[in-house]
């Protein structure tokens, strides 16, 4: 087995340990606030699944038998997560529909977001982050870190707010919310994409900085190389090492930022339906949505894992 | 190459200031405000943020009312500084309950090293595979509305910071010649602990403290914003956000007031400790 | 006749202080300049004002003509145009030189490819017949991470010398490289001149100096203390600074006194040595007494510093054992570093890590204050921080901190390896000499066959 195979293998059992322990904390935390809700479980539950009018005191105890309810919070702690292992997500209290189907409507547009979101701090912070670092310290430098500072402390959810004002409410150039087409992507991506670029377009800037005055990149020089051969055949894949890392890290922020920011653009998507779930106390829709955008994110570090171990050879286990 | 020619330009240069920059100081400054702010709250005006006045809703700032009124003639001042009361004690408390353990157990973790340290990281690995918002919204809402649920998922996410930080740095200081020297001379763990980890990891954990209290102050906002939080009628800058919205129209200066809040406070606490220069 | 290289009168300023010069030279075809001098004589700022890559915050005044074309007054990028076709350099630190993400290989084809302009499969064909010529085949596919310092300096070299430019310039070619590598690397350099190219070398080692030849140049603190053909000046130095610098040259060193040992100390008993899982070394032994000075010697990756942190208790030997004696306190036995700032604290001011080393065992802050003028360490120094003090007067300090707790044994990892010659020198002779005041035994290890054998009673030689 090749060592970039064996490498990979290992990324990819540490991140199966990861999707596990995700499983797990969500599956437990839901659990508990089932527990912790007011009255009689059992009443819920049969509520939500027969309708309010429908149900009576046998019914409720039907559900309690079937569910395991009179057991000891251990048990139904376990079959809880049984279920769940089994990829049982349960029914939404509030729609009554499949907790499975409702996210497989949401996911889309979510991954709608989150890459538009992302191109769009991309498309910022190349530009701004090459050309800054490549000149630190001049105008434009230190022109852009006062502005990223500004921009980082604006929390998501407040720069969303403070875009409708602007964009939507006073210059009705993008509709306000919901999704109807492909202008309402606009603010929610803006909306992210600017809070994560408000670091990326340094950490850019850093790793190309760090590269130009790398000793490598003078010898590169004056070994004969152009300073366009420089930039393009050591200077950018040596930047990217860090930058593609990076983008790592602010999966988390971008997981955050999609369960905020679609409730502010009232976006379609899964987490806007976590929080609504919340909202409601639908434990089974805010399990399911949870565990999936838990499960997203597993994977997404997962290819970047893969993609930071495909630029850089210098594959060192897991 | 350069590395001569560099300390050429060091030994010449003017000694560098161990002055701290501007803005830092705008940081500091600005956090003091905050800080009294925070501390008095609502009886610095002597006004209560609660009480309401169905005639005098949504005016704009008088001598009665110096930032105005929000939709329930309620004094925005005295709201706003509530809301600083409860944002910025929760953040200060969790800098302290998620700080002190994290950083204990990171040099438990890089003292000890083996199981200790594995048994740690593990558990540190488990609180980061969810990403930290989520963990806390769901935390939060075993107990809807409860400011003690809020505080003690933030913490909890929180802590994990401190302890990664302090564990990899702990990791290379012990492991350098100059700590053996020390342990070779005599010193003991609390002189060892002194003269080599705490200089080294200090000003690392400031960082992370400031930013962890910015991550506690926005957490706390976002889910009063999505109505997840603390919940009406407490005085909560995202609650406050959630019930301006409607009337952006008529006041836009009143939603306004608690996003500036909000932005101030996490500028202040990045500038405090540099903004983004990286540590 | 044309010069290759042709200097007049350069000087170097940071702003209005002079770094640097003047000095004049030329070279022609065929021949070899060395420049040589210490840390801090200005010997790279030379180099950097003929290529044109001084720091930004630096200038250079004087007519620098390259090939018989005037390229001070040149504007950069044309400055740039000839590097690699008219002029090569060889990098300090190879390994630090090469993209750490480009293959061995691709980083010399592209040289002959982009630089040399030649057809892609030319480029590959001469690269092949340069990794065979400088021993490098089978490196073709190791990134730069994986290749020895040796190895990565004749890939720089390779890659430096694709367009054949007809002058090299070699900054501290042999730096990081042990002793058996070193004659490697300047082999390769004295072919330059020998094949009608012109060398520029710059070194701090007289061996270097001495095998190159050619003319030379002798800075010290940016100012020219004499210059002349290479016999001339190692033979028959005019200034007393040039004469010191090649004494300094360990082989020139008068054989330290030896005195009379005592009792014995330490004891080791068939010691092995594990690192990385390899055995390095078996069934050492060693009998150490009070007062007498040992050096290990032996190639790099032995296990020599493996086996000073067993002497020193610091790791149980796998096999065998290492016994003190029963008279020695628990912190009678004590270390010298290599790189003296990572032996001290980074961040607190040096008195107070020799201060809580004094009080905790007892000893008297004058005394510890006159150990320190007795090593020639002015007491002023100590309210400054370990990375604001030279590396010599940091040794020093560090041997002043190991003596305030009265060792009886002191084993030194290499202690003068970074230092310049000179306070190589001094710094050695002063431990000696606190070895003998104070009847401690010493060990010492280091690569250098020379100092060894001049510094040392005995010599224990490791394979």
């Amino acid at each position: 087995m090749t060592p970039f195979a064996k490498a990979a293998l290992a990324t990819l059992a540490t991140r199966g340990v990861q999707a596990i322990i995700v499983a797990l904390i969500v599956g437990i935390v839901s659990f508990a606030m089932m527990q912790a809700l007011p009255g009689d479980a059992a009443y819920r539950i049969a509520a939500g699944r027969y309708g309010y009018d429908m149900m009576d005191a046998a019914s409720a105890e039907a559900v309690r038998i079937e569910l395991g309810l009179d057991q000891p919070a251990l048990v139904q702690m376990w079959t809880w997560l049984k279920a769940l292992a089994q990829f049982d997500l349960g029914t939404s209290a509030v729609y009554g529909t499949s907790v499975a189907e409702e996210i497989g409507a949401q996911l889309g547009y979510s991954l709608l977001l989150a890459a538009g979101a992302v191109i769009t701090s991309l498309l910022i912070a190349l530009p701004v982050g090459i050309v800054t670092g490549l000149r630190p310290g001049g105008v434009l430098d230190r022109m852009t870190l006062a502005v990223s500072i500004f921009l980082r402390a604006i929390p998501a959810f407040a720069l969303g707010i403070v875009l409708v004002l602007v964009f939507a409410v006073q210059l009705k150039l993008f509709p306000v919310a919901g999704f109807k087409g492909a202008s309402n992507l606009v603010l929610p991506s803006l909306t992210l994409g600017l809070g994560l670029a408000a670091v990326s377009n340094r950490v850019v800037r850093d790793a190309v900085a760090e590269a130009m005055s790398a000793d490598w990149r003078l010898f590169a020089r004056t070994k004969g190389l152009s300073a366009r051969l420089t930039l393009t055949r050591h200077v950018l894949r040596n930047a990217s090492v860090p930058v593609v890392a990076y983008i790592g890290v602010q999966l988390a922020y971008l997981i955050e930022g999609v369960v905020i920011v679609e409730s502010v653009f009232a976006w379609p998507g899964i987490g806007h339906a976590l929080v609504h779930a919340i909202f409601g106390r639908d434990i089974a829709m805010v399990q399911g949505t949870a565990l999936v955008l838990g499960l997203t994110y597993v994977a997404l570090n997962l290819c970047i894992d893969l993609a930071c171990r495909g630029i850089d050879p210098r594959g060192r286990a897991a | 190459m350069s590395n001569q020619t560099d300390m050429m330009i060091e030994a010449i240069a003017p000694t560098t200031s161990r002055r701290l920059p501007v803005s830092r100081l705008v940081g500091f400054a600005l956090l003091a405000l905050l800080a009294v702010a925070a501390i008095g709250g609502p009886d610095l005006i002597g006004k209560d943020p609660a009480k309401q006045s169905l005639l005098d809703t949504l005016q704009g700032p008088s001598a009665e009312h110096p930032l105005g009124t929000d939709n329930l003639g309620r004094d925005m001042t005295a709201r706003l500084l509530s809301g600083a009361q409860l944002s910025l004690s929760l953040a200060f408390l969790s800098v302290i309950t998620a700080g002190l353990p994290g950083t204990l157990l990171g040099v438990v973790a890089a003292w000890f090293g083996g199981w200790t340290d594995r048994l740690l990281g593990a558990f540190a690995d488990a609180v980061l595979a969810l990403p930290g918002l989520l963990l806390v919204l769901m935390l939060a809402a075993i107990s809807p509305g409860s400011w003690w649920a809020l505080y003690a998922g933030i913490s909890l996410t929180l802590w994990v910071d401190y302890f990664r930080y302090t564990r990899q740095r702990a990791r290379i200081v012990l492991a350098e010649p100059s700590v053996e020297a020390s342990r070779l001379l005599g010193l003991g763990p609390w002189l060892l602990i002194r003269r080599h980890l705490i200089p080294e990891i200090g000003p690392g954990l400031l960082t992370i403290a400031a930013f962890g209290a910015a991550t506690a102050v926005t957490a706390v906002a976002a889910l009063g914003f999505v109505s997840v939080g603390v919940r009406p009628p407490t005085a909560e800058w995202g609650v406050m956000m959630t019930e301006l919205l409607p009337y952006w129209r008529e006041a836009p200066f009143l939603i306004l007031q608690p996003v500036g809040c909000l932005v101030l406070t996490v500028l202040a606490l990045h500038l405090s400790v540099g903004g983004l220069r990286r540590s | 006749m044309t010069y290759s290289i042709e200097v007049e009168a350069l000087s170097v300023f940071a702003g209005t202080t002079l770094l640097m010069g003047p000095v004049s030279f030329s070279v022609a075809p065929g021949g070899t300049l060395v420049i040589m001098g210490e840390t801090g004589a200005g010997k790279s700022l030379i180099a950097q004002a003929i290529l044109g890559t001084l720091p930004g915050a630096l200038r250079s005044e004087g007519r620098i003509t390259v090939n018989g074309r005037r390229v001070d007054t040149l504007a950069a990028t044309q400055r740039a145009a000839m590097w690699g076709h008219e002029l090569a350099t060889l990098p300090q630190e190879p390994w630090r030189a090469l993209d750490p993400l480009m293959r061995a290989f691709r980083q010399v084809a592209e040289s002959h490819r982009f630089v040399a302009g030649t057809s892609r499969a030319e480029a590959r064909r001469e690269t092949v017949d340069a990794f065979a010529a400088l021993g490098l085949t089978g490196a073709e596919d190791r990134l730069p991470g994986a290749l020895s310092g040796g190895m990565a300096q004749r890939v720089a070299f390779a890659a430096a010398t694709a367009a054949k430019a007809p002058i090299l310039m070699a900054d501290e070619p042999t730096k990081g490289l042990d002793a058996a590598r070193h004659a490697k690397v300047v082999d390769l350099l004295a072919r330059v001149p020998a094949s009608g190219g012109t060398l520029l070398a710059i070194t701090h080692e007289v061996a270097v100096t001495r095998r190159l030849g050619g003319h030379v140049i002798v800075l010290r603190e940016g100012q020219l203390v004499e210059q002349g053909p290479a016999d001339q000046v190692l033979t028959a130095p005019a200034d007393p600074y040039t004469r010191s610098l090649l004494h300094a040259d360990p082989q020139f060193w008068d054989k330290a006194q030896s005195h009379p040992a005592g009792d014995i100390v330490l004891t080791a008993k068939a010691v092995d040595v594990v690192r990385g899982g390899k055995r390095l070394i078996s069934g050492f032994d060693l009998e150490l007494r009070q007062g007498e000075r040992v050096a290990l010697t032996g190639p790099s990756g032995i296990g020599k510093t493996t086996l000073l942190d067993a002497l020193a208790g610091l790791l149980p030997p796998v096999a065998g054992s290492v016994l003190r004696a029963r008279s020695l306190s628990a912190h009678a036995v004590q270390k010298l570093y290599q790189d003296p700032p990572a032996a001290f604290p980074t961040r607190i001011p040096l008195d107070r890590s020799l201060r809580d080393v004094a009080r905790l065992h007892g000893s008297d802050w004058q005394v510890v204050l006159r150990t320190l003028e007795n090593l020639g360490v002015h007491p002023s120094l100590l309210s400054r921080r370990p990375d604001e003090v030279s590396g010599g007067e940091l040794q020093r300090i560090s041997i002043a901190r190991a003596l305030s707790v009265r060792p009886k044994v002191l084993l030194a990892d290499e202690p003068t390896s970074r230092l310049d010659p000179i306070t190589q020198k001094e710094t050695l002779k002063m431990l000696e000499r606190v070895g003998a005041q104070e009847n401690i035994a010493m060990v010492l290890v280091t690569h250098d066959r020379h100092i060894a054998e001049k510094w040392a009673d005995r010599v224990i030689q490791l394979a």
